[in-house]
């Protein structure tokens, strides 16, 4: 909590020190097992399950506006930006909240949340390393699937993949401090997960859901953080609108968050874990 | 009871360079190391016997604990608890043994403690009947009544220890592999701990072989001492006889300063005066004392067990005299 | 002993499914929390369904009916897997590093059978309950075939539970070779969310995988074309061998990996 206070300029400079070894040692715990990272590259294949489905309910034309290479191009995206939006952050507070092991971690002179950051942002280069291959193989593979957007669309693609891995965090957190007051607080998360699979456009892009459920969804917190840059990115839909949604989401979840490590806090030193 | 000879394990552990780049260069060659847990063991443990298995993190004594229960198989050398060979892990062995490990639990965490009696009781097959005698015998021995209906999560750890004690015995096993079970104990919940192994030695006669890093365990627990260092074993034989052996010296310790002892080889110490003697000389230096001092009074002190513990490992010559 | 072996085991299964319900009921907060959850993730196989079928009428030789009927085979095997498997086989990578696993190795009794019946997750009856409904509603559509095919579809999917428990006990194996692997089982939690569709939308060799390798569509397209009566009778049979040949190489494969467990841990 401290660390995110105004008079938080030395600890930024703190963090900005601490950085390349979190960096380091995050980055060499993960690329120390090998078997897991092959595990991790193959893991990621729901959308493509996704895929066949649709593929093959495209094969006589298009539906709802998507053409085979359509549904292709928006499986691959969505893999893409769901690997580097992803976090363990939940698993990881759920944990240490339960088990008492938060403590260590607030005796650092660096906040436990900002610390997971950290963390989280050393994964990319990895979860990048990931996608790499499994990209290269997709576009030897089926060639016509590759497609150039316009500077601006990748420009404003950038910021919204930006905001969806913020605000993706920031929710993972909130449920995550669930812990605080919750013994089985997963099935919240699971709860949001499920519902996040629909109506972000995991499973389905929006556009295939009937017509008044598609502008619903498209204000939903759960659309910022995976459908809205795709859909930028492909350019299926509005950009200021999607940003706009996502800037709004991410400062609610940063808000909640903020609020909720407080009370949070509060009551673990209470309940003396 | 326990017979074994030539006993080694050797374990081959990956070897991991710490940073970035040792990262990178174990994803494609890994170095492996030998380390050598236990080396060339030889013992032998008659049934009803109880003895202490003593030596520093890492010794090997866990190892060997677990190559006795079948849990590890042995590099190479031959092992037989009552007759079988630990690691073919036949049925009635599995019956007659049983394992305690003070840092893990076998308790079912969120019930209370006498439902993993109960499931112990189906796989061991004991009869109902039998179960609740030997339930209540050892209940009463170790005072655990109140214990049985709470969850165990929420015991204390020396709560958890007594019903971690009982789970391991409702099946009355006649070998008790107990590895480090004071550990983590407050000083009551250790000696009432001890109490009830010894006990549980006097009234069923099972054979206890005890590893711990408390001295007091072995001195109250154990006539027999096997000494282990580095996965070889340093010593097997009695406390007495140990002390004898490796310190033969007796402190004669004085609680007042008297000056005109000094001749006799008294040291000043703190408030008093202390003499180190062969332990032979003892007697003589004592009736020598009183002569000059009738009045001092005085005490004869046997040097620690750990520090005695302590010259086996620096001297670390094996030894054997049982 | 000398009781008879068999009567000892009933006892041993007797025990552990009381303790594993025991244990699971201390959480009855969240067995009503997982009632949301697993309406909800029904749901999320249900759904796609219905928007692909609402713009197309038949998918790869399968209308809506038929696809309903896989869909909720596959939601049936979703809770024995989540209800069964992946807790308890979830708990022997836990169990290896806590210690755990070495108390039930110097137990008297089958080392498969206490590792794979000591929990149970209740909270999975919800899915089971949205299975039978989904396989219901779908079989009201169809009409119900005569015995014959019921009898078929109903071996065919035990065969396949058994087949994926095998496979999903050889997965959890390989965490006694190498460190940290129990990820594995998200991967072929990830894999065998295949079987969710009807096999024939993939591509013919992603089909052969999900048959015999990861044979999830066993129990979720077969049982289904069953029902359709669209299938061999002789097929059942093959089934029947996969799943057994599947238990012995994972039987075999546990044992050799409990061997090498006791020969690399400390």
């Amino acid at each position: 909590m401290r660390a995110l206070q105004a008079d938080g300029w030395s600890r930024l400079t703190h963090v900005a020190r601490a950085w390349p070894t979190i960096q380091q040692i995050a980055f060499s715990g993960m690329v120390a097992y090998r078997a897991e990272m092959i595990i991790w590259v193959l893991s990621a294949t729901l959308p493509l399950v996704m895929l066949s489905l649709w593929n093959s309910a495209a094969s006589g034309g298009p539906v709802g506006g998507y053409d085979q290479v359509d549904f292709a191009r928006y499986f691959a995206v969505n893999l893409i930006v769901r690997q580097l939006t992803g976090s363990w952050i939940v698993w990881e507070l759920n944990w240490n909240i339960r088990k008492g092991e938060l403590s260590p971690r607030l005796l650092r002179p660096m906040h436990p949340l900002v610390f997971n950051l950290c963390e989280t942002l050393a994964a990319l280069p990895f979860r990048a390393g990931i996608l790499f291959p499994l990209v290269g193989a997709l576009a030897a593979w089926r060639p016509e699937l590759l497609f150039m957007p316009s500077g601006e669309a990748l420009a404003a693609f950038s910021l919204s993949l930006l905001l969806s891995f913020v605000l993706a965090w920031l929710i993972q957190a909130i449920f995550g401090m669930l812990a605080f007051w919750f013994d089985q607080s997963m099935g919240f998360w699971s709860a949001w997960f499920a519902l996040w699979s629909l109506a972000a456009g995991y499973f389905v892009p929006l556009d295939l859901f009937p017509e008044g459920w598609v502008d619903f969804f498209r204000c939903l917190p759960f659309y910022a953080t995976l459908g809205a840059p795709i859909d930028i990115l492909l350019g299926r839909s509005a950009v200021g609108a999607n940003l706009a949604f996502q800037a709004g989401w991410t400062l609610v979840a940063g808000g909640l968050a903020t609020a909720m490590w407080r009370a949070g806090i509060r009551r673990y030193g209470a309940v003396g874990a | 009871m326990i017979e074994v000879a030539g006993l080694c394990k050797t374990y081959r552990v990956p070897v991991r360079t710490p940073g970035l780049g040792g990262a990178f260069r174990s994803l494609f060659s890994r170095e492996v190391k030998e380390v050598h847990a236990v080396s060339d063991l030889h013992f032998r443990i008659a049934a009803g016997e109880r003895v202490g298995f003593l030596g520093p993190n890492g010794a090997g004594k866990t190892t060997t604990l677990k190559m006795l229960s079948g849990l590890l198989y042995p590099t190479s050398g031959t092992l037989k608890v009552g007759g079988f060979v630990p690691q073919e892990r036949h049925p009635s062995f599995l019956q007659q043994i049983t394992l305690v490990m003070g840092q893990k639990q076998q308790l079912l965490w969120d019930l209370p403690a006498i439902e993993s009696f109960e499931l112990n009781r189906a796989m061991y097959g004991v009869e109902l009947a039998e179960f609740r005698r030997t339930l209540d015998e050892l209940v009463a021995m170790l005072r655990a009544e109140p214990l049985l209906q709470k969850p165990v999560r929420n015991l204390s750890l020396g709560e958890r220890m007594k019903c971690e004690l009982i789970a391991a015995l409702v099946h009355r096993p006649s070998v008790l592999f107990l590895d480090e079970p004071t550990i983590g104990l407050d000083v009551e919940m250790q000696v009432q701990v001890r109490q009830f192994i010894a006990e549980h030695n006097r009234s069923t006669g099972a054979t206890v072989l005890l590893t711990s890093h408390y001295m007091q365990d072995i001195a109250a627990l154990t006539p027999r001492l096997l000494i282990i260092d580095q996965g070889r074993l340093r010593y097997d034989g009695d406390l007495e006889a140990l002390s004898r052996e490796v310190a033969p010296e007796r402190r004669v310790v004085i609680r007042s300063m008297v000056p005109q002892l000094l001749p006799l080889g008294f040291l000043p110490q703190g408030d008093g005066m202390v003499a180190t003697v062969p332990a032979g000389e003892t007697n003589a230096l004592i009736q020598r004392t009183l002569a000059v001092a009738p009045l001092v009074e005085l005490g004869v002190e046997v040097p620690p067990l750990e520090e005695i513990i302590g010259r086996v490992f620096r001297e670390g010559r094996p030894r054997s005299e049982a | 002993m000398s009781r008879k072996l068999g009567a000892f085991r009933l006892e041993v299964v007797a025990a552990l499914v009381r303790v594993s319900l025991l244990t699971a009921m201390q959480y009855r907060a969240s067995f009503l929390a997982e009632f949301v959850v697993g309406l909800l993730s029904a749901f999320g196989v249900a759904v796609p369904l219905f928007l692909v079928y609402a713009r197309v009428p038949v998918i790869a030789g399968w209308n809506l009916d038929g696809a309903l009927l896989v869909t909720g085979f596959f939601l049936l095997y979703n809770a024995f897997v989540a209800g069964l498997v992946e807790p308890n086989l979830g708990a022997v990578v836990d169990g290896v590093r806590s210690g755990e696993l070495d108390y039930l190795l110097v137990r008297p009794v089958d080392a498969q059978l206490v590792i794979s019946m000591r929990k149970v997750a209740p909270a999975a009856v919800w899915e089971l309950f949205a299975g039978l409904g989904v396989v219901g509603v779908a079989l009201s559509r169809v009409g119900v075939p005569g015995p014959g095919p019921v009898f078929v579809a109903v071996v065919l999917f035990v065969a396949g539970l058994v087949a994926t428990y095998g496979l999903w006990l050889l997965v959890i194996c390989t965490s006694f070779w190498f460190v940290r692997v129990d990820n594995l089982r998200y991967l072929l939690g990830a894999i065998t969310d295949a079987g969710r569709w009807p096999v024939s939308v993939y591509g013919r060799g992603l089909r052969l995988i999900l048959t015999t390798v990861i044979p999830v569509a066993l129990v979720s397209s077969y049982p289904a074309m069953a029902l359709l009566e669209r299938l061999d009778t002789d097929l059942a049979f093959g089934a029947v061998a996969t799943a057994l040949a599947s238990l012995a190489l994972s039987r075999w494969v546990l044992f050799r990996a409990l061997r090498n467990y006791a020969s690399a841990s400390s």
